[in-house]
């Protein structure tokens, strides 16, 4: 969310929701017990669509927003499913490929591949915490003195 | 008739080979099935760490592995189009018709 905010000038971006991971017909995390985000497996694209909606309005998300068909055509193509990440070049080709969610789902590997190219984007509570952690430091001491 | 002659000697040896023969196959395939059913314990055991329980194991073995593919796209390789569906189920579009000069982030998940 915070690297589109800082890069939609730059780059544009895709969501594209792909089968659930978790649906409380398949292996169901106690987790999104607790967040309240139970759903079954979609069996229809409404069903699929009814979800998407739902997360897109639960949480306000600005991102644009494709679903993937009930044949999970997408998702076969770019290996997907849990999660993943992609970067295309304007030529249309593969720049940055991430690794399969959720233990190589590394949304830092895709905000280098923009600062790189486009300039770091620096936030004021970033820069804060920095110069808190500074003055925490011991200064050094001047012998001279 | 003629009586066939059985040295003792070679009987002897002959039992003693089948004997310890059977014994070492008995130990070898004892083993096995030993190393087979701790590789088992262990393999299960990483998972459930992995998956955060061993119910979680279970289910992530049934409903997850089957659909991990770590895929075979390669950086440099063009981008796969597809064609996806906008959030008010009438409106269809191709990925690549996103693609505008500029560089197209793809993030692909689901809500859960």
């Amino acid at each position: 969310m915070q690297i589109f905010g800082d890069y939609k000038d730059h780059a544009d971006f895709l969501t594209v929701y792909v089968r659930e991971a978790h649906p409380t017909d398949e292996w169901q995390m106690k987790s999104n017990v607790k967040e309240d985000v139970c759903y079954i497996q979609p069996k229809t694209m409404d069903q699929r669509l009814a979800i998407a909606n739902d997360f897109v309005k639960r949480f306000s998300f600005p991102v644009p927003f494709g679903v993937d068909d009930m044949s999970n055509a997408v998702n076969d193509l770019y290996a997907a499913w849990p999660e993943r990440l992609y970067i295309v070049d304007e030529k249309g080709q593969i720049a940055y490929r991430g690794g399969m969610g959720p233990f190589k789902y590394n949304p830092k590997e895709v905000r280098d591949w923009l600062a790189a190219k486009y300039g770091e984007v620096k936030h004021p509570e970033t820069k804060s915490a920095a110069e808190n952690a500074t003055k925490q430091q011991p200064q050094p001491v001047n012998s001279s003195k | 008739m003629q009586k066939h002659y059985v040295c003792p000697l070679e009987s002897l040896l002959r039992f003693r080979f089948n004997n310890s023969l059977e014994r070492f196959l008995r130990t070898i395939f004892m083993w096995i099935g030993i190393g087979i059913v701790a590789l088992a314990v262990i393999v299960y055991a990483a998972l459930s760490i992995m998956a955060g329980s061993p119910k979680d194991a279970l289910l992530m073995v049934r409903y997850a592995f089957p659909h991990m593919r770590s895929g075979n796209l390669k950086v440099g390789a063009p981008a796969p189009d597809g064609r996806l569906t906008a959030l008010n189920g009438t409106d269809h579009f191709q990925i690549r018709q996103r693609i505008n000069g500029k560089p197209l982030v793809l993030i692909f998940g689901s809500f859960t």
